[in-house]
């Protein structure tokens, strides 16, 4: 017999007595399971509703929401951080973003294409997590259904411009560099772990 | 004679179409009703979207439902099929003829009038039948089948129940009922007649297929029960006679036992000069008891999970039916001694 990890004493659950008594057939005559159920219902009828009216009454999202992507833009340059390297469309599950990169005749690599299908996403932010320059980040937007799928398919440009749409404004970006922080500012390695470029 | 006869004739049709628009615009409050006592007994908030507070909901479902397909299923009985919600919706509309909404005022002010109301809440149960069957569906035939045992059942313990208010009253005639009430010592017959009561309104909700004796329409094992197959209008049908039959139950609840149109002795003699003002409170006052019957079935709806079957059949035929023998027992008893 295969004995269990996690050995325990068989419960026993012991009904209460059946045995006939004055003040059960009392309860039984005058219904008081039921009328106190009745008294729940009424009591929350009077309780304020939980309901929140959601195309009228919008809830903002809480910080670190996970919701529609962006593509940081570096300050100085106004160009996508997106170095092309690759690491999200690595570890992404649903195997949603493809890269295109190519070589220009400096030998820099360009990132070509940065393509996100949203339909294909599960939003589990490991290509936040995953990226070294914070290029990547999910905004608190998740108003964003749409009826064709071209619309939620995420093309660079598309992405850079959610950037702008909800990430440029100063609550914004409290909110990127608590949450979803690039690592490369205070990112400190262990002696000898190789760095990344631009890491004093 | 011809032309009184003519005359007649008109003010009762008049009467009709008045009874008949006003409960049909009460039946869509009582569904607006419904929903916002349920909503908010659940933390919820019930419609709003349509109209200040959802209001005109009830009026968006009936458009939407009279401008959807009317589907008959290939295999039905098709006379059968047509014919099973006019039957329901007849027998429930019948009904509101014998009410006194106000003293003296009934469509039909019959002397049988109890009676009356019997017969054609049995007869709302041939709708129910006849859909099943004629559907040409299990789920609809179980539920047809089942509303069949229920309502036999429910019937005798409900015309049972009754008994003791008509021999207090020692008339069938409901308006004579009130008026019986109002020269009674409590003014409401609910005292003395608190057995009788009590499984009236359990009778009455299981006749009229309302939780927690729905099993005609167990959603969870039979779809919709009955109407599984009706869609549109006729469905509509279906909906506007249980709500009816929800009415007609409860006004038979306010008039046999909680005085009917009946108002508090002095404001008889304060407003002694106004007979209308007298009427517009009394009916005032008879569908503030009627709402209140109501409320109390939304609420069980809101509170019971269902029956079990075998748990209605007994508390049925083993409970209210003895009950109510009981009580006519003592009431014949008691009244044979006071005379």
């Amino acid at each position: 017999m295969k004995k269990h990890l996690i050995s325990h004493e068989p419960k026993v659950v012991s009904l209460p007595d059946e045995k006939f008594s004055f003040k059960n057939l009392l309860k039984d005559i005058f219904l008081t399971e039921i009328i106190s159920g009745l008294g729940l219902t009424l009591s929350s009828l009077f309780k304020k509703p939980v309901t929140k009216q959601y195309p009228h009454e919008k809830k903002e999202a809480k910080q670190g929401f996970r919701g529609l992507h962006a593509l940081a833009r570096r300050p100085d340059t106004g160009l996508a951080k997106c170095v092309g390297c690759g690491l999200c469309a690595a570890i992404c599950p649903s195997k949603c973003i493809t890269i295109y990169t190519y070589e220009d005749v400096n030998h820099d690599k360009i990132v070509d294409r940065y393509e996100l299908d949203i339909l294909r996403c599960v939003f589990c932010s490991f290509c936040v997590e995953a990226c070294p320059y914070g290029a990547i980040v999910m905004t608190r937007h998740y108003e964003y259904a749409s009826y064709s799928k071209e619309a939620l398919f995420m093309t660079k440009e598309k992405l850079l411009k959610n950037w702008d749409d909800y990430m440029s404004d100063e609550d914004a970006l409290v909110y990127f560099k608590k949450y979803w922080g690039p690592r490369e500012e205070d990112f400190v390695g262990h002696e000898g772990q190789a760095v990344f470029r631009n890491n004093k | 004679m011809i032309n009184e006869t003519l005359y007649n004739l008109i003010i009762t049709i008049i009467k009709i179409i008045v009874v008949l628009s006003v409960a049909m615009l009460h039946v869509a409050f009582a569904v607006y009703f419904e929903r916002k006592t349920i909503g908010h007994m659940q933390r919820r908030l019930g419609p709003m979207e349509v109209g200040p507070h959802g209001i005109l909901q009830s009026f968006a479902d009936v458009i939407k439902l009279f401008f959807k397909e009317d589907l008959v299923p290939a295999s039905a009985d098709k006379p059968l099929f047509y014919i099973a919600p006019v039957i329901g919706i007849a027998a429930t509309m019948v009904s509101l003829s014998v009410v006194p909404f106000f003293n003296g005022f009934a469509i039909a002010n019959i002397k049988v009038g109890l009676l009356f109301l019997f017969a054609m809440s049995s007869l709302g149960a041939y709708a129910v039948i006849l859909a099943g069957w004629a559907s040409n569906s299990k789920y609809s035939f179980l539920g047809g089948m089942r509303s069949s045992a229920q309502v036999i059942s429910y019937e005798v313990s409900m015309g049972l129940s009754l008994v003791g208010v008509m021999i207090m009253a020692e008339s069938l005639n409901l308006n004579d009922i009130v008026a019986a009430q109002q020269n009674f010592p409590t003014r409401l017959y609910i005292i003395p007649q608190f057995i009788g009561f009590v499984v009236f309104v359990l009778s009455a909700m299981a006749e009229t297929n309302r939780v927690p004796f729905d099993l005609p329409e167990a959603e969870q094992e039979l779809v919709a029960g009955y109407f599984t197959e009706y869609s549109g209008m006729r469905f509509a049908l279906f909906f506007l006679a249980e709500y009816i039959g929800m009415l007609v139950m409860s006004s038979v609840a306010v008039v046999c036992f909680l005085g009917g149109w009946g108002l508090p002795g002095f404001i008889y003699s304060i407003f002694s000069g106004s007979s209308i003002f007298i009427s517009i409170l009394e009916v005032i006052c008879f569908l503030f008891k009627l709402y209140m019957c109501m409320f109390f079935y939304y609420w069980v709806r809101s509170t019971l999970p269902r029956y079990r079957y075998d748990q209605l059949m007994s508390l049925g035929w083993k409970i209210l039916i003895p009950v109510s023998v009981f009580n006519i027992l003592i009431t014949g008893t008691i009244k044979m001694l006071v005379q």
